[in-house]
């Protein structure tokens, strides 16, 4: 993985001793809230609920054993003993004192860690598919790029005042696992016409309040000029973009208006300039990069492993597990191993320190020290030796991270909701934990297969709302909570927003009405088909009738 | 009636003006005020941002919030309603 050289550590210590003085600035009464707050929403620091919230920057989800711990040392020190990881992929700490912020970031920093870019009108840390190196269907690691759009983009003079937040996402497959088409920009390796690395281009993607799917603006930028066309991009909604309503200000308002294609000539008109200056990527600089991304030193295993089959076949457990958070690795005698921070009634995302550290123990051990971060809120081994995958698993079920319920009904993507966030009209974490434990059987949730819960606290959508399979909204109706349900939404590369299905519903009707509605495609769905390839095939109907079925009864 | 709220400069924690506009923690130990006095120690605590930061009033029926924003004026005197993964429970 990336390692910083002089460049990184001194940007870093820096922005420590700086934000340092700020936050002793403000301490003091030297600053007032209203000239501190752009100041911390540069570095991660938000006013919640109940305390400040510190939100550490993951770069594209990719991190090893000794960061892992210091989180968890974190979490011990200054906070209460757990974190939070977001559907960005960061990690967020919900109780550190103002006071102690210098201390953690300079904790951070020794790991090469930090805050920059997990908030406010800047480009945001970019995400990527979690299984980045390690799955079979990638035409090229997306990490490399990742990284050079992270050195591009962090603290870039010309992007530090932009109308909005801005999000890139890369993945290398064709298979989408990073939801790129919810981003700003959604950027996809492919091979350009002369065999060479080339991105097809998404733009205009976003969740929120006004949900847009991104659309196609290029199908080959070759490698060498992405920063010349992201740039041509940002500078095109820079320019153009809204900055007199926070809610239209984001890139996918202006695509949506202007229209692609005007949005299109307007980036060529600047990518026609930037391309010719100093904008190139140098290949050997490429190439630099990259090789902080190779692969581990795997061995030359066969494909089968007697360890795991005789695991598989001596402890039903063990093969629950291997079929739903074990997933196939590039490399033959590999795998990558889902950690699931679901359990049964648990809150989704929440990890305590003595499992982050159990974590980086196993990571250490028996994953070429490598740790990745997942939008959809879990952890992921990505190289393991089959023939560990047993003990993997044994140490996880200690640690009390064995769900095997990667993917299916109650891996639950939520945000934090009412119950923490200064923002939101609805807790979303309780209704998680509600259907969490109304769906806890195993055998049914295999039954089901594939299906993807999101909720999410308010209409700004941090749990991805629109684009679950079966997505949750609270809103908030006379100072009660109430819940919208969407049916259809995909965040993949098949990426769609869900159809609303009707009114809303009161809190604990949500669990049963997502039940039925789970019921219902088991009744109708066709040999072979996944929850959502149903919905696809038949509609939203046969959905909105079980969601509905028992409030109409009792109406009528 | 109405009580002062605002979250505390050092630590953001919930805190709420208490008797001679002191800051307390706790929602029943908070001043419960008629409009007037709520708009005069609202205007007092303001004027020292070394503790209170972003006050603001909340209306109140038997020391209990009970406007628009009640539940979350709940939350955020009584804490998350979920626990936080830490054995225990709330903390």
């Amino acid at each position: 993985m990336y390692r910083y050289d002089e460049f990184d550590h001194a940007l870093v210590r820096e922005r420590v001793a700086e934000f340092s003085d700020q936050v002793a600035r403000r301490a003091s009464g030297a600053l007032t809230e209203d000239e501190f707050k752009p100041l911390r929403l540069m570095n991660g620091v938000y006013l919640q609920l109940h305390a400040y919230m510190l939100r550490v920057a993951i770069p594209y989800g990719t991190f090893n054993s000794r960061q892992m711990r210091r989180l968890a040392h974190i979490a011990r020190t200054y906070d209460k003993g757990y974190g939070h990881f977001t559907t960005r992929t960061n990690i967020q700490y919900n109780w550190p004192a103002l006071t102690d912020l210098p201390a953690i970031l300079s904790d951070l920093a020794d790991v090469e860690m930090h805050a920059i870019q997990t908030s406010g009108n800047c480009i945001r840390n970019t995400t990527t598919d979690v299984f980045a190196g390690a799955a079979e269907d990638e035409i090229e690691d997306p990490r490399p790029w990742c990284e050079i759009i992270r050195q591009w983009s962090t603290i870039h003079p010309e992007f530090s005042f932009l109308p909005r937040k801005f999000k890139i996402a890369v993945i290398g497959a064709e298979k989408d696992r990073a939801a790129i088409r919810t981003h700003d920009v959604g950027l996809q390796i492919v091979r350009g016409e002369d065999g060479g690395t080339a991105f097809r281009v998404f733009v205009g993607g976003g969740q929120g309040r006004l949900p847009h799917i991104g659309q196609e603006i290029a199908s080959a930028v070759p490698a060498a000029d992405l920063l010349a066309y992201l740039t041509a991009i940002l500078r095109a909604w820079n320019l153009l973009g809204r900055r007199d309503n926070i809610h239209k200000a984001r890139i996918k308002i202006l695509v949506a208006s202007v229209g692609l294609e005007a949005f299109r000539e307007e980036v060529d008109k600047h990518y026609a300039t930037l391309r010719l200056e100093d904008l190139r990527i140098p290949e050997d600089e490429a190439e630099r990069i990259k090789a902080y991304f190779a692969p581990p030193p795997f061995e030359d295993l066969p494909k089968a492993s007697a360890p795991f089959e005789r695991a598989l076949l001596a402890d039903p457990d063990f093969a629950r597990f291997a079929r739903n958070n074990v997933r196939r690795h590039r490399q033959p005698g590999y795998a990558s191993v889902v950690v699931s921070l679901k359990p049964v009634g648990g809150v989704p995302g929440d990890i305590t320190a003595d499992q982050m550290d159990a974590v980086a123990d196993l990571a250490e051990r028996y994953g070429f020290d490598e740790l990745r971060a997942a939008y959809e809120q879990n952890l992921v081994l990505p190289h393991v030796k089959l023939d560990d995958v047993p003990t993997v698993w044994r140490a996880l079920l200690e640690a009390g991270l064995a769900t095997a319920n990667a993917d299916l009904a109650t891996d639950v993507i939520a945000c934090p909701g009412l119950d923490y966030c200064s923002l939101a009209n609805a807790r979303s974490i309780p209704v998680a934990q509600a259907l969490s434990k109304r769906l806890a059987d195993m055998d049914y949730q295999e039954r089901l297969g594939p299906v993807r819960i999101n909720m999410s606290g308010c209409i700004n959508a941090c749990g991805h709302h629109h684009v679950g399979h079966i997505g949750v909204l609270g809103v908030d109706r006379k100072g009660e909570e109430y819940y919208q349900i969407t049916v259809g939404g995909s965040p993949d590369e098949q990426a769609a927003l869900g159809d609303i299905v009707g009114k809303s519903l009161p809190a604990d009707e949500v669990a049963p009405a997502i039940q039925r509605t789970l019921d219902r495609y088991l009744q109708i769905r066709a040999e072979g088909e996944r929850f959502i390839d149903t919905v696809r095939r038949v509609g939203p109907d046969p959905f909105r009738d079980a969601i509905y079925e028992t409030l109409d009864a009792a109406n009528a | 009636m109405k009580i002062v709220t605002a979250n505390r400069l050092s630590d953001g924690r919930v805190i709420y003006a208490g008797v001679d506009n002191q800051p307390v923690e706790r929602l029943d130990q908070a001043s419960t005020l008629d409009d007037a006095a709520a708009e005069i120690v609202l205007a007092e605590v303001a004027a020292r941002p070394d503790v209170f930061v972003n006050p603001y009033l909340v209306e109140v029926q038997d020391r209990a919030p009970s406007g628009r924003d009640r539940l979350k004026e709940r939350i955020r005197a009584a804490g998350p309603t979920v626990g936080h993964s830490v054995a225990g429970g709330v903390g």
